[in-house]
């Protein structure tokens, strides 16, 4: 399953059984400027999908009524291959990373336009850095709860961050290192 | 005309083959209710660029002015006046308490002694840090630490905040409380230059900027970062 949409679903599912349109508003609610729903009806295709893999399941009797609103639940199974899933995610944003690098390394031949690309990536960081929202823990253990999930994400980022700027001193040097070598054998 | 103004700033340390460059040609502005922060690896100059910001040490090259003068000329006044200099390392010196560490600063400036005390008060509590007041300083925190210093710095009412790596040393979930009473005090309207050592220092400030090699490097955009209001009760 590539669709990333359909894992976010399956996390949502697992934090806590619900029914598909409570589900389609946390998702806008959790998932704001990282993903989004095409129409609220793609949450249904979606659970849809997510039940065809035997990923969640309708909570039994929950189909009854004038208006049945069947809640969904995650399986073993769903719970398992989502947490696989989490770590795949790790690989992949190193593999975004690499190919950052290797793609700026077609540009060694022209150290001066490397520099500036390098010099554009460091803007980059330092704008995310500043813009990582500080907050102390709530209040309430409810506030914490919520609060817990934003102060992971901003740590993740500033560590991130950190990493990525420490790398920008090392390529500038290499980068500069580089173009001195060739003006003394010019 | 900008707060502080660091027109092609340069610094060096050592001579002929140890000579390094710790600023090289740095400009920099700062206006009142402006934080920024300077992140830098270590022995990168960043608390050289701090030194010279505050007026402790003078550039070899360029010019640093505070309130458009010449700071290498009005050093003294602007020093513990409008500039206030809080550094990595609490030195509590003589004082029994944190908050004679506080009142000890503005004595020592000619305050006298109950406007000494009640300003002392007022920072204390303005840093969060009345509830550790009367302990000794040996017995502070990190984090508590850092407010008292801070709350030294601030009873000197400077218009210009320079700190050190407040950061440093300050448990993991008491950082961020830590930043965000600096970013208020930008708010307050004073302006704050900070460094830091992880990019974590960087979290809220209006200005991100890197040292490198000697120079200095900023994000294109100021920005506001989205700040949590302190939840935490003063004292």
């Amino acid at each position: 399953m590539q669709s990333p949409v359909n894992w976010a679903l399956l996390g949502l599912v697992i934090e806590r059984p619900s029914y598909a349109y409570e589900l389609a508003q946390r998702f806008d609610r959790v998932y704001e400027g990282a993903l989004s729903l095409s129409s609220t009806s793609h949450v249904y295709t979606a659970l849809g999908t997510l039940q065809y893999r035997d990923l969640v399941e309708e909570v039994a009797g929950t189909r009854r009524g004038r208006q049945p609103r069947p809640r969904y639940r995650a399986t073993t199974r769903g719970v398992s291959e989502y947490r696989d899933w989490l770590v795949g995610q790790f690989r992949d944003n190193r593999r975004r990373q690499r190919l950052f690098v290797l793609q700026l390394g077609s540009l060694t031949h022209d150290p001066d336009a490397a520099l500036e690309m390098v010099a554009r990536f460091e803007e980059a960081c330092l704008e995310e850095a500043a813009k990582t929202p500080i907050g102390p823990p709530g209040g309430t253990s409810a506030e914490k709860d919520t609060n817990l999930v934003g102060r992971l994400l901003a740590e993740d980022s500033r560590l991130a961050v950190g990493a990525r700027l420490a790398w920008v001193q090392y390529a500038r040097r290499e980068l500069v290192a580089l173009t001195n070598s060739r003006r003394a054998r010019a | 005309m900008s707060l502080l103004s660091l027109e092609n700033v340069s610094k060096r340390y050592g001579d002929g083959r140890r000579e390094r460059v710790v600023l090289s040609d740095v400009s920099l502005q700062l206006d009142a209710g402006e934080l920024a922060a300077v992140w830098g690896l270590r022995r990168s100059g960043r608390s050289t660029l701090l030194h010279v910001a505050a007026g402790i040490e003078a550039p070899d090259t360029g010019v640093v002015r505070f309130l458009g003068r010449d700071l290498a000329r009005h050093r003294d006044e602007a020093l513990g006046g409008g500039i206030g200099y809080c550094q990595q390392t609490f030195r509590a010196g003589e004082a029994r308490t944190a908050r004679e560490h506080v009142t000890l600063a503005l004595l020592a400036r000619g305050v006298v002694s109950p406007e000494a005390r009640s300003r002392a008060s007022a920072a204390l509590e303005r840093t969060g840090a009345t509830s550790c007041a009367s302990l000794p300083p040996a017995q502070l925190d990190g984090a508590e630490a850092v407010r008292v210093a801070l709350a030294r710095t601030l009873a000197l009412r400077p218009q210009l905040l320079v700190v050190d790596e407040p950061a440093k040393g300050v448990d993991l979930l008491a950082r961020d409380e830590i930043l965000t009473l600096l970013r208020s005090l930008a708010d307050d309207g004073i302006a704050v230059l900070a460094s830091t050592g992880e990019a974590t220092g960087l979290s809220g400030a209006d200005r991100a900027l890197s040292l490198g090699d000697g120079e200095l490097h900023e994000s294109p955009a100021r920005h506001l970062a989205p700040v949590v209001p302190l939840r935490r009760a003063a004292g």
